[in-house]
């Protein structure tokens, strides 16, 4: 996780944990994606502001839940 | 179409490279079955006659089934002698390792193989299907094609991807609009091995993407368990609709990847250069 970003998206009121894999930041939603575009622009710029050059959305939260192995 | 820097047209630089063709005599060339080496192809075998060209198609598993089977299609609708090589650059450690410069190995072991075969084929000339618009960026498989004397036509008479793609529309061949498919292993991050069942994996998982009735640039970036998906821009707020986006789920798990994301940036040529720090973001 990133506390950085993980505040910020917090405090814009987006339901969303974060994993990071380098410069990929995962967003990892409490429950099924549903972003509107100009949620979309509005996360993307918000990682990119903390110095992701990437960023994802996992679309099945259930899936990130599950054990790695 | 006029070229800004030369004034020269897209029309005259393709004269330019019939008469580097027929300078040369002979060419094999290092075919893919894409929008430039299917160009080349169809200019060599028209400004050359069949008997002195032969396309090269390498056969391994950093390339896409599809991409393989459409390049063997093209090649015969347009009576170019073609001859498939195994190039297993898989088994190779150096390219398995997906170091930065992972091409370079590839094209190595490629041009090793295909400029003997010129040689015993009594071929001058040994081609690849570089444009004006490669040149300068990084892309190390150009050293590899360098060190082994291999030319890049296209690069030199200046023609560059927009123009071959207009050339190639005026032409009817059906790569025109074909979007850049790099080979398999761009989707695996430097660093992570490259092997044969990951290369497998992303394959499936692009080939039931694009079953969904996706066109367009695609890639699925290999991150182990994770898939991560770059859409076209203008094609990532349908799939990221709760129906649609359960179809991308069921395909890519379909292919083995327990967990599927979508890139909110979306499509980025050579996006994993920029995730590595390899290039500018």
């Amino acid at each position: 996780m990133n506390e950085s970003l993980d505040q910020r998206l917090r405090d814009e009121g987006f339901a969303y944990r974060t994993e990071v894999r380098d410069r990929l930041v995962i967003l990892v939603p409490r429950e099924t994606a549903d972003l509107a575009r100009d949620q979309r622009l509005h996360l993307t710029r918000i990682a990119l502001g903390e110095g992701f050059t990437h960023v994802a959305v996992e679309l099945d939260p259930e899936g990130a839940a599950l054990p790695r192995d | 179409m006029a070229s800004p820097e030369t004034d020269r047209s897209a029309t005259e630089k393709e004269a330019e490279l019939g008469a580097w063709l027929r300078q040369r005599g002979s060419v094999l060339i290092g075919y893919s079955g894409g929008v430039d080496s299917t160009y080349l192809a169809v200019v060599a075998r028209e400004a050359l006659g069949r008997d002195a060209v032969l396309a090269v198609l390498g056969r391994s598993a950093s390339v896409p089934a599809e991409q393989a089977r459409s390049a063997e299609a093209i090649a015969h609708a347009n009576d170019i002698p073609l001859r498939l090589v195994d190039t297993g650059e898989v088994q190779d450690p150096r390219y398995a390792a997906n170091p930065v410069n992972r091409c370079y190995f590839c094209k190595s072991v490629l041009w090793e193989v295909l400029v003997p075969l010129a040689r015993e084929s009594g071929i001058a000339t040994v081609v690849d299907g570089t444009n004006a618009d490669d040149v300068g960026e990084y892309r190390p498989g150009a050293k590899a094609a360098r060190e082994n004397g291999v030319d890049s036509p296209l690069a030199d008479v200046g023609l560059t991807k927009a123009e071959i793609r207009v050339l190639s529309r005026e032409r009817g061949l059906p790569t025109w609009s074909q979007p850049s498919a790099p080979c398999l292993a761009s989707r695996i991050p430097y660093g992570s091995e490259v092997t044969t069942e990951r290369l497998a994996q992303i394959d499936r998982a692009e080939a039931a993407l694009r079953e969904l009735g996706i066109t367009g640039d695609l890639r699925v970036r290999h991150h182990d368990d994770v898939a991560r998906i770059e859409l076209e821009p203008a094609l990532i707020d349908y799939w990221l609709e709760p129906a649609n986006a359960r179809q991308l789920v069921d395909s890519v798990r379909s292919a083995g990847y327990r967990r599927v994301t979508v890139d909110l940036r979306g499509f980025r040529s050579g996006s994993l250069n920029v995730l590595e720090g390899v290039v500018a973001g």
